[in-house]
């Protein structure tokens, strides 16, 4: 089954990966048309020496980060929260949980619109306008409740008995969770972060109606460029942001190896 | 200090972000590489310029009243409804000598005629682009229901646009409100529904120089940009049962506290160099007839941006519709691509 | 259990701000009229849900419904595989991990440009096929509700793998281990042992890919060539061209309604998803 699975896995990433070559090679095309006509590096020239699009880059870099880092960790307390018996015995909290249900199901443009409403409703009494901060929560907020799924999953099936017995030894209720449930859920927290990182980094439905003049993000750039046509400067960059992240993520294995 | 050290010392000063600021929110694709730069470095300020892929995503940002930006570039059906609704601010004609370059038909136009509030910029219609090895040349909308056609027409993905062809083929007004007229008109797009391969707005361009399309419902600017690319295979025709025309204009929002410095934008647009190098970028067709003499007499005479005007005649101006109208024509069209 | 309040503090201010308060505008504005260009007015009307009951919509729900599913059915039947593969793959589990969710920080519409570009007529697989000779006429392999699954499957395919990963990850080897004493054959073990204890990641995932997929409508509008409408479509309709947002509140509102009966009917004791 091993051999099987490996066989298996090899077309699965082939499947992933294979536009995104297509991408590649034709971001090196002279032309800007889908036939290829020779090797240039034209396009990749054009992305360097547009402003709006490096700026909306590090924009939508420095949101997918920050509402990253925030998610995961109220999202992770949160689970754990979710998690643990009240004293009563009972265990959850029902209007939290149907929130985040809520948050799933509901669908982006409705999200969206009624995020700008309220945020414009709120601006009226206070001297602010839409910006980097708005995004930010927003993201924020339709991260959260991935961040939970994933943790609670594992949660579910963490052996309880194990603090109690960091209990019975002697530790807090919060030495119990840091020092022998986190330990267990690290996997998950990775696996949480990247999905909300991804689901940040992506958005461009609500990211485009609660953006101020000042947060165009990369989404909302290529959303532009893309619906004009084909455009090799958009295959440019996402091979750009595939090498660099691809980059990143050998480069931290290599680190942790060591 | 010479003139050039100076100028780039003032460029990176406003670099820095601590020079004035003007905010212009326009849709992509709209202006040339150097008309932000070459205005930021003239006037010493520092513009933040976004982009919108739609009125409706414009209009949600800016009705509040504080959305922070300071120029847009409504279309013409919108102005009114946008004065109406208190968020332009009136124009200061002192401060735009020069709207005089603008085209004849444009210096009193029908949807603002003392042009208090917008200054028309770029403008455009609606016709058919078709390749030419079909053998025959579409001509008026209703030849887009030809079974010839079936799996290679791609009509636009815009409800007043398909409403527009049909009502064309039935002798009625782009513009009806008649639920009557609406009723007949969505069935003739019903009956065409089969036959349409997609519904695409500016994407078919590429599968237009492809040839995975045949014939498209297409805006001016598309074609100009596909027959552009594949001159020998491509052609365009304005229907002879009359088409739509749209005209997208500059205006300032009454939020906006640098009322000054916008109006200078605006005159700095209607600068006959500044348009030609916009539309030598975009292949668009300028409202302003001073830019004409510095275009190319590729542009000057493509007959897809500026055909001459007879053929223009027969266009029809958008209007802004009514609420109920709107509510008709959205249902209607609905039941279209269900 | 102070500590317990206290972990969940945060996200409950949060969901206060994020969701509960803009979704109490989006009830309000349900019962409004629409205002002429965009926004509300009053009076206060019922008809935005009495419109609901329109044949036509309940086509289009079901539609949706139905593309829904199967492209969920498809990501579990490709990811379950795969999130195997990279749970036990040692010490390289965060590396093949990351490979699965690279191509995800790239664009979405990029990606489904570039699969519109593969699928084209003149694209690259109907001119290789045609070159091969296997066929002689290009498919029509985009602008259908084929095109559509598989723009589905592929975007929301990390939402499946990363749940089930982390349920598959910590399964106990020697559970498996033990199945194989008693006689088991592989086959077995995985129906019978493996499977359903990783039911919690299945239904994560099933849920996290499921409920984007019925609210979708980019996917529909590039490769579906907008011909078909998904509830989505006609939502993001109501809040950008039609101008209609107390319609398109009360439809979101019904949609959000049927998703979380659903989520409810599936749900088994002991297991909720939250």
């Amino acid at each position: 089954m091993r051999r099987g699975l490996a066989v298996y896995a090899v077309f699965a990433y082939a499947f992933l990966h294979v536009p995104l070559l297509i991408l590649a090679v034709f971001s090196f095309n002279s032309s800007r048309f889908s036939v290829w006509q020779g090797f240039s590096l034209q396009w990749y020239r054009a992305v360097a020496a547009d402003g709006n699009l490096l700026e909306s880059a590090g924009n939508s870099l420095i949101i997918a980060i920050v509402a990253t880092a925030i998610a995961t960790i109220v999202g992770t307390l949160a689970a754990y929260g979710l998690w643990k018996p009240r004293r009563s015995g009972k265990r959850g909290s029902t209007w939290l949980s149907g929130s985040m249900y809520l948050s799933l199901v509901t669908p982006e443009i409705v999200t969206g619109a009624s995020l700008l409403a309220l945020f414009q409703w709120i601006f009226r009494f206070m001297n602010l306008r839409l910006g980097m901060h708005t995004v930010i929560l927003a993201h924020v907020g339709f991260s959260l409740a991935y961040v939970v799924v994933v943790v609670l999953a594992r949660l579910r099936s963490y052996d309880r008995t194990l603090e109690e017995a960091a209990l019975d030894l002697g530790a807090t209720e919060f030495g119990a969770f840091y020092r022998v449930t986190l330990p267990y859920l690290v996997p998950a927290i990775a696996a949480a972060a990247m999905l909300a990182f991804t689901v940040s980094i992506d958005d461009y439905v609500i990211t485009s109606l609660v953006a101020g003049v000042d947060s165009q993000t990369l989404p909302m750039v290529i959303y532009a460029m893309a619906r004009r046509g084909v455009n090799p400067a958009l295959n440019a960059v996402s091979t750009l942001v595939v090498f660099g992240l691809g980059m990143l993520i050998i480069l931290s294995e290599r680190l942790r190896r060591t | 200090m010479n003139r050039r050290t100076f100028l780039i010392g003032g460029a990176t000063a406003v670099a820095c972000g601590r020079g004035p600021r003007l905010n212009v929110f326009n849709w992509s694709d709209y202006v040339a590489p150097d008309t932000i730069p070459n205005f930021e470095r003239e006037f010493g300020l520092r513009v933040r310029y976004g982009t919108y892929e739609s009125i409706p995503e414009m209009l949600a940002k800016v009705m509040s009243g504080n959305s922070g930006w300071d120029v847009i570039f409504p279309s013409a059906e919108y102005i009114q409804p946008m004065r109406d609704m208190g968020l332009l601010a009136r124009l200061n004609h002192a401060w735009l000598p020069n709207l005089s370059n603008l085209d004849r038909q444009f210096q009193q136009p029908p949807w603002d005629p003392g042009l208090e509030w917008s200054v028309p910029y770029m403008h455009g219609s609606t016709g058919i682009v078709y390749q030419k090895n079909l053998g025959w040349s579409p001509r008026a909308w209703s030849d887009l229901w030809d079974t010839r056609l079936a799996g290679k027409l791609t009509m636009l993905d815009d409800p007043p646009e398909v409403f527009a062809a049909c009502l064309k083929t039935l002798g009625y007004s782009l513009n009806s409100a008649d639920p009557r007229q609406l009723k007949a008109a969505q069935q003739r797009a019903i009956a065409q529904k089969p036959l349409v391969r997609a519904y695409l707005n500016a994407e078919v361009r590429d599968q237009l120089i492809a040839g995975d399309v045949a014939a498209a419902q297409a805006w001016a600017v598309t074609a100009a940009q596909a027959i552009a690319a594949a001159p020998d295979r491509l052609a365009f025709s304005f229907p002879s049962e009359g088409f739509p025309r749209y005209a997208d204009n500059v205006a300032i929002l009454r939020e906006s506290s640098r009322l000054e410095a916008a109006h200078h934008f605006i005159a700095y647009l209607l600068r006959p160099r500044v348009a030609a190098a916009i539309v030598e970028t975009t292949r668009t067709a300028a409202c302003n007839a001073a830019a004409l003499p510095f275009l190319p007499e590729a542009l000057r005479s493509d007959p897809v941006l500026y055909p001459p005007a007879e053929i223009l005649a027969r266009g029809e101006w958008f209007t802004p519709q009514s609420a109920a109208s709107q509510r008709l024509r959205d249902r209607l069209w609905t039941e279209i691509k269900a | 259990m102070k500590l317990r309040n206290l972990f969940l503090t945060p996200a409950a201010a949060l969901m206060v701000v994020t969701l509960v308060a803009p979704l109490a505008i989006v009830c309000v504005y349900s019962v409004l009229t629409r205002g002429a260009y965009g926004g509300v007015e009053l009076p206060w009307t019922i008809e935005n849900f009495t419109r609901l009951w329109d044949p036509v919509y309940g086509v289009i729900f079901l539609r949706s419904f139905w593309i829904a599913a199967v492209a969920t059915a498809f990501c579990l039947v490709l990811g379950f595989p795969l999130a195997m593969f990279i749970a036990r793959s040692g010490s390289r589990k965060n590396l093949y991990l990351s490979l699965v969710i690279l191509p995800f920080w790239t664009s979405f519409l990029i990606r489904t440009y570039a699969w519109m570009f593969l699928l084209r007529d003149t694209g690259i697989i109907n001119s290789a096929l045609q070159a091969l000779g296997i066929i002689r006429e290009p498919l029509p392999l985009l602008y259908n509700d084929g095109a559509v699954i598989l723009g589905l499957v592929y975007g929301f395919l990390p939402f499946m793998v990363l749940p089930l990963y982390a349920t598959l990850e910590r399964l106990d080897p020697s559970l498996l281990e033990a199945a194989a004493d008693l006689g088991a054959r592989p086959r077995d073990t995985l129906v019978r042992v493996t499977l359903p204890l990783c039911a919690p990641g299945i239904r994560a995932g099933a849920i996290l890919v499921f409920v984007p997929c019925l609210g979708t409508y980019l996917t529909s509008d590039l490769l579906g060539g907008s011909k078909t409408v998904l509830i989505g479509n006609v939502v993001q309709n109501q809040f950008t061209a039609a101008r209609d947002w107390p319609f398109g509140a009360a439809l979101s509102l019904a949609l959000m309604a049927i998703a979380m009966l659903l989520l409810f009917a599936v749900r088994k004791r002991g297991e909720e998803l939250l």
